[in-house]
């Protein structure tokens, strides 16, 4: 039973720091309607960079989060404005697919380029100091990660429900046109929403350098779960992201032990086949969210 | 009765073309004779590499190219063909038997992979071919047993034209070469027969396609299977080539993603396009590689994604788009359609309407909360034209596509007389289609890739499989739309007028019994309407009948034998179209309440 | 107040209005009728900034509007409630209201505002936490308006709104309509329903295949045959 509940309580904190990773991704769908594929280098820019500072500084990595995140706002406001933008009405759909390929390639490369495909490990700063709750053991960085996922989930939502931009950013992905006719800048919004959606990723990789060894190659793996999460937990729904990601950190848990670690992941793939193809509106979606499946 | 003047658009698309394919022969020459006549082992090599990544992007193509399913995941078929290759090796067995084992195996896995994610737009089919490249990685590296595992499988080293092994590189290149020139020729094989017009189709405009009878899931099936059949046979060539292989290579998404990147930056959709990508990038890999070794890992992979950013942002037909444009005919394409339309032969057809031809009974729909379509019946009779007009936001479409098989009615019945004389109830557009039920679409849907004469024969292929006599019978059709002259027209170059008609002859080229036509007079001209009525007597007098959803009052008047109003989902009146109008709830539904009594 | 001169505008390479001109002045209500596929709808998005116009110009209390992007026209006072209503289907009414105060000028006055025109349109206090998309096609077109109003135009441009609604819904729409006519607001319409907007107006002008064939009062154009025949074709 301890060996459960220590299972258990592994996937949770997986699941924590799979939904920092996937509310950016699900804002950005949500809003933009853009897959970004290259939301898994993002983060590993950000893990890179939390490197960097928190040797270069020597200071706390949670610390370079303060500029950490608004460098990646900065570099998801360019990717909407630079990359994205100009191809919005593109005639294929492919174009917009090639594009953030492209860029998750160029991106990886280029760490590979600078950084060398050698593991590079952020210093704890303490964060790998175990604690106890109850008979379970969990890491305190991984409660920080947790703590800072339902952060960012409720801070999202009250944004996006409570405040005027917010709620010119929902107009935007509910009806473009008519959004425009109140006055809203979509171009504007979509700039800042791409920023916000990396920010969210950038704010994350600072709390996951010193948990995880950060190379060129990181990202392909999280943001491949973090799609999963994503349409499991309904495209576009920020509390869906979060709560898609807690299941997949369980079952992530769960199938490594109980079936086998080097067959988890294709569980964990296997079972976003099944949603995309039997429940593609995943658990929490509504109707709404069906952009990506043919009636 | 005028002729339509048959004007050739000009010259240069022929000549060019011409010396297109004379540049391709000289490059794919070139593939063999440069390495044979450097004679260098790495030079070799890179040509090898260049014919097989030139082999699986033209593979890739006829997918993610001609079908517009974007798989990123097919390194699945090259692993699947390399495992297999390696395996029967290893058992004895031949890898040119053990290529076509592997390529049996990759259809089946395409087939089960693809079909249910067909329903899945750009980037989660997209997504969907990762997530299953990633399962067979991961499969590959658990069953150690058969696959080797992480350590991989080598080949035992026999040599011979047997076993594709060799010691000196020229039997490689020719391997290489040859299954190069059989992926074009298959490439270049589907595009110029119907399969490939009903790919473009399908990928273009797949309610276009299924109204006019293509089996839209039928065909994707086929180019993956194709597709995947041709992959898995170079990966098994390549596995041999190799020496050895292990999962994070075969089933590499990186590798996918390059192979998909070829084709993009060569010009997806064409034949040439993938050829013309591997053979400009490839050398700089391998060149970089072998230049800059270790010091530079990871520079021609950024190179690739900078590369593959600009040519999306600048050059989205990829480098066949350039060499279009830069030998694209300057034809006559915009402007008014000036070319009278040429009336069919008027035949001693009776004006009587004869018996029923399709029968409509209470249908009913409910979209949500909103009812609305309520009770909705009438009859067709053969030879008849069927003025359907209403107030816009009726439902008239809907019912359109509850005669088409777009919609499935909540109660009611479709009948359609068969040729044979039973009455069917047909229920996907793909039965309507065999029925002899032809429709055009209220927002014109050209298939933007094509010319004028490729869109009619999609229509045309319905009764004619080969493409010679489409092509026959598409050009017939645009003779009697008026098309004749922008026959090689790209379909998006023309105005809307000829877009409507354009419409109208790919269903015509169907040779329809019954036809539905949904606003085709819609924003067109005077001077076009008088032609489009003329036009539509002259298909009633050869035999067809005619559903026509109409708001030019006009046209209404002259063409229909009677008239069917439908207001809010019902109908509110129907008979002789001079009765109707004067009807007092036609003119209320119209003009409203009080301009009945002003 | 309005001033339309010599427009050309469609999209992609479909040019939809020729040499379109008209003019609309303060307090006045203006209407523009015609034939589905005429050109109306393009019409309207182009004075509200959907559409750029290829030739032409588009001036407003005097300043040259022509290639403003629609959410910069709005800041100038021009208003546009689009065809089908167009609500944001996941708000509340109570947003989507608000939502329509988002511009600058209207922002600092949007509870002020919604007082207002909840006093025009008091069967929305009920409905305020209502999700747009639960409601009828009258009581959507009716938070359509209002959502307009919200923005404090100077010119209000309504696009069909008659759309897609039962006969009786219609005449309770018109007689909103006036209402808002009547608190000085002026006012464009584009509608098929020829009688009712007829009846509302000032001044109406005739759109036939992207070009405008008739002006004159709205009295006069009711009376005119080539109206008549344009609707019924006798």
């Amino acid at each position: 039973m301890d060996t459960f509940l220590q299972i258990v309580a592994n996937g949770l904190m997986l699941g924590g720091l799979f939904a920092i990773v996937a509310v950016g991704l699900t804002l950005i769908f949500g809003i933009v309607k853009v897959i970004n594929f290259a939301h898994g280098e993002f983060l590993m820019v950000g893990m890179y960079l939390s490197f960097l500072l928190s040797t270069g500084l020597d200071v706390h990595p949670y610390l370079t989060a303060a500029a950490v995140a608004p460098a990646l706002f900065v570099l998801g406001a360019l990717t909407q404005r630079l990359l994205i933008q100009p191809l919005m009405s593109a005639r294929d759909e492919h174009v917009q697919i090639f594009a953030t390929v492209g860029l998750s390639t160029a991106l990886m490369n280029l760490a590979l380029l600078i950084f060398g495909a050698d593991i590079a490990n952020t210093p704890a700063h303490g964060v790998r100091s175990q604690v106890m709750l109850g008979e379970v053991r969990i890491l305190t960085g991984q409660l920080w990660v947790f703590a800072a996922a339902v952060a960012l989930v409720i801070g999202l939502q009250l944004f996006m429900k409570k405040t005027r931009t917010g709620r010119a950013i929902r107009a935007t992905a509910q009806n473009r046109a008519a959004a425009r006719l109140m006055g809203i800048n979509d171009k504007f919004i979509y700039i800042l929403t791409f920023g916000i959606g990396a920010a969210c990723v950038g704010l994350g990789s600072s709390l996951i350098a010193p948990l995880y060894p950060t190379s060129p190659t990181i990202g392909t793996y999280f943001v491949l779960i973090a799609f999963v999460c994503v349409v499991l937990g309904g495209l576009g729904s920020i509390p869906g992201a979060f709560f898609g990601a807690l299941v997949i950190g369980l079952v992530d848990a769960l199938s490594g032990f109980y079936i086998g670690s080097d067959l988890r992941e294709a569980v964990v793939f296997t079972i976003f086949l099944l949603i995309l193809i039997l429940k593609p509106s995943g658990l929490f979606g509504t109707r709404m969210n069906l952009s990506h499946v043919s009636p | 009765m005028t002729e339509t003047t048959m004007t050739r658009a000009s010259d240069t698309p022929m000549t060019a073309h011409r010396l297109g394919l004379i540049a391709v022969a000289v490059l794919l020459a070139g593939l063999v004779a440069v390495p044979v006549a450097v004679g260098d082992q790495f030079v070799y090599h890179i040509f090898i590499t260049i014919c097989i990544f030139a082999a699986l992007s033209t593979a890739w193509n006829i997918v993610g190219g001609y079908a517009g399913q974007l798989s990123l995941g097919h390194a699945i078929f090259y692993g699947i063909g390399g495992y297999a290759g390696v395996i029967l090796v290893n058992l004895g067995i031949s890898p040119w038997i053990g290529m076509f084992a592997g390529a049996a195996v990759a259809v089946v896995a395409a087939i089960v992979v693809s079909w249910p994610c067909f329903r899945l737009h750009g980037p989660f089919f997209a997504l969907a071919t990762i997530a299953f490249l990633e399962v067979f990685r991961v499969l590959a590296l658990h069953f150690r047993e058969l696959t080797g595992g992480a350590t991989g499988l080598m080949i035992p080293l026999k040599i011979g034209w047997e076993w594709m092994v060799f010691r000196e590189r020229l039997p490689a290149l020719l391997i290489a070469f040859g299954m190069l020139l059989v992926c074009l020729a298959v490439a270049w094989a589907i595009r110029s027969h119907r399969l490939g017009f009903y790919l473009v189709a399908t990928r273009e405009r797949e309610s276009a396609a299924k109204a006019a009878g293509v089996g839209t899931v039928k065909v994707r099936l086929m180019a993956v299977a194709v597709s995947a059949a041709l992959s898995a046979m170079v990966g098994t060539f390549h596995a041999m080539y190799l020496t050895f292989i292990e999962p994070e290579s075969m089933f590499s998404l990186q590798f996918s993603i390059q192979i998909a990147m070829f084709a993009l930056i060569g010009g997806i959709g064409t034949v040439w396009g993938p050829l013309l990508g591997a053979v400009l990038l490839v050398p700089i890999t391998e060149f970089a590689r072998g230049a800059l070794g270790s010091e530079a890992i990871g520079l021609h992979g950024f190179v690739y994604g900078v590369v593959l950013m600009l040519v999306v942002l600048f050059l989205p037909n990829g480098i066949m788009g350039l060499v279009h444009r830069f030998t694209a005919a300057p034809g006559k394409t915009v402007g008014e359609q000036a070319a009278p339309v040429a009336a069919a032969p008027r035949s001693a057809v009776p004006r009587e309407a004869g018996r029923e031809v399709m029968r409509i009974e209470g249908l009913q729909k409910h979209f949500g909360g909103l009812h609305v379509t309520n009770d909705v019946g009438f009859t067709l009779r053969e030879g008849e034209i069927l003025g359907v007009i209403g107030p816009n936001g009726a439902g008239k479409t809907t019912v359109f596509n509850m005669l088409s098989g777009f919609l499935k009615p909540d109660e009611g019945k479709v009948s359609v007389l068969s040729p044979s004389g039973e009455w069917q109830q047909p229920v996907t557009p793909g039965d309507f289609a065999s029925l002899g039920v032809g429709r055009t679409f209220q927002i014109v849907q050209p298939f933007a890739a094509m010319t004028v004469e490729e869109n009619i024969m999609v229509g045309a292929f319905h009764r004619h499989p080969h493409v010679g006599d489409a092509r026959e019978a598409a050009r017939e059709t645009a003779h009697r739309m008026g098309l004749g002259p922008y026959l090689n027209a790209e379909a998006s170059s023309l105005t809307i007028g000829g877009l409507k008609r354009l419409e109208v002859a790919r269903v015509m080229a169907m040779e329809p019994r019954i036809l539905l036509l949904d606003e085709v007079m819609a924003g067109i001209n005077q001077t076009d309407v008088r032609r489009a009525v003329d036009l539509m007597l002259s298909i009633r007098d050869t035999g067809v009948s005619i559903i026509a959803i109409e708001h030019v009052m006009q046209a209404v008047m002259s063409l229909s034998d009677r008239v069917i109003v439908i207001n809010s989902g019902q109908i509110i009146a129907q008979g002789d179209p001079h009765d109707v109008v004067r009807d007092e709830h036609v003119i209320e539904a119209y003009l409203g309440k009080d301009f009945t009594h002003a | 107040m309005l001033e339309v001169k010599n427009v050309d505008a469609g999209y992609g390479s479909t040019v939809i209005l020729q040499d379109v001109s008209l003019h609309v002045e303060p307090g006045e209500v203006v209407t523009i009728v015609g034939a589905n596929g005429a050109g109306k709808t393009t019409l309207l998005r182009t004075i509200s900034g959907l559409v750029t116009p290829r030739t032409g110009s588009i001036t407003f209390e005097g300043r040259d509007i022509t290639k403003l992007a629609a959410h910069e026209t709005v800041d100038r006072g021009v208003t546009l409630i689009p065809e089908g209503r167009q609500l944001f289907p996941d708000m509340t009414v109570r947003d989507n209201l608000l939502m329509g105060a988002y511009s600058r000028h209207a922002r600092d006055y949007q509870d002020d505002t919604l007082r207002q025109v909840l006093e025009l349109f008091p069967r929305l206090r009920e409905r305020l936490d209502q999700h747009a998309s639960s409601l009828s096609g009258g009581e959507q077109q009716m938070v359509a308006i209002a959502r307009g109003m919200m923005a404090r135009p100077k010119l209000l441009m309504f696009d069909e709104p008659s759309l897609g609604l039962a006969p009786i819904i219609v005449a309770q729409v018109f007689e909103v309509i006036a209402q808002v006519a009547a608190t000085g607001t002026t006012v464009l319409i584009v509608e098929q329903n020829v009688f009712h907007t007829l009846k509302a107006a000032d001044r109406g002008y005739v759109l036939e295949n992207g070009r405008m064939v008739l002006s004159d009062d709205a009295e006069a154009l009711l009376q005119n045959d080539h109206v008549r025949q344009a609707y019924l074709g006798i």
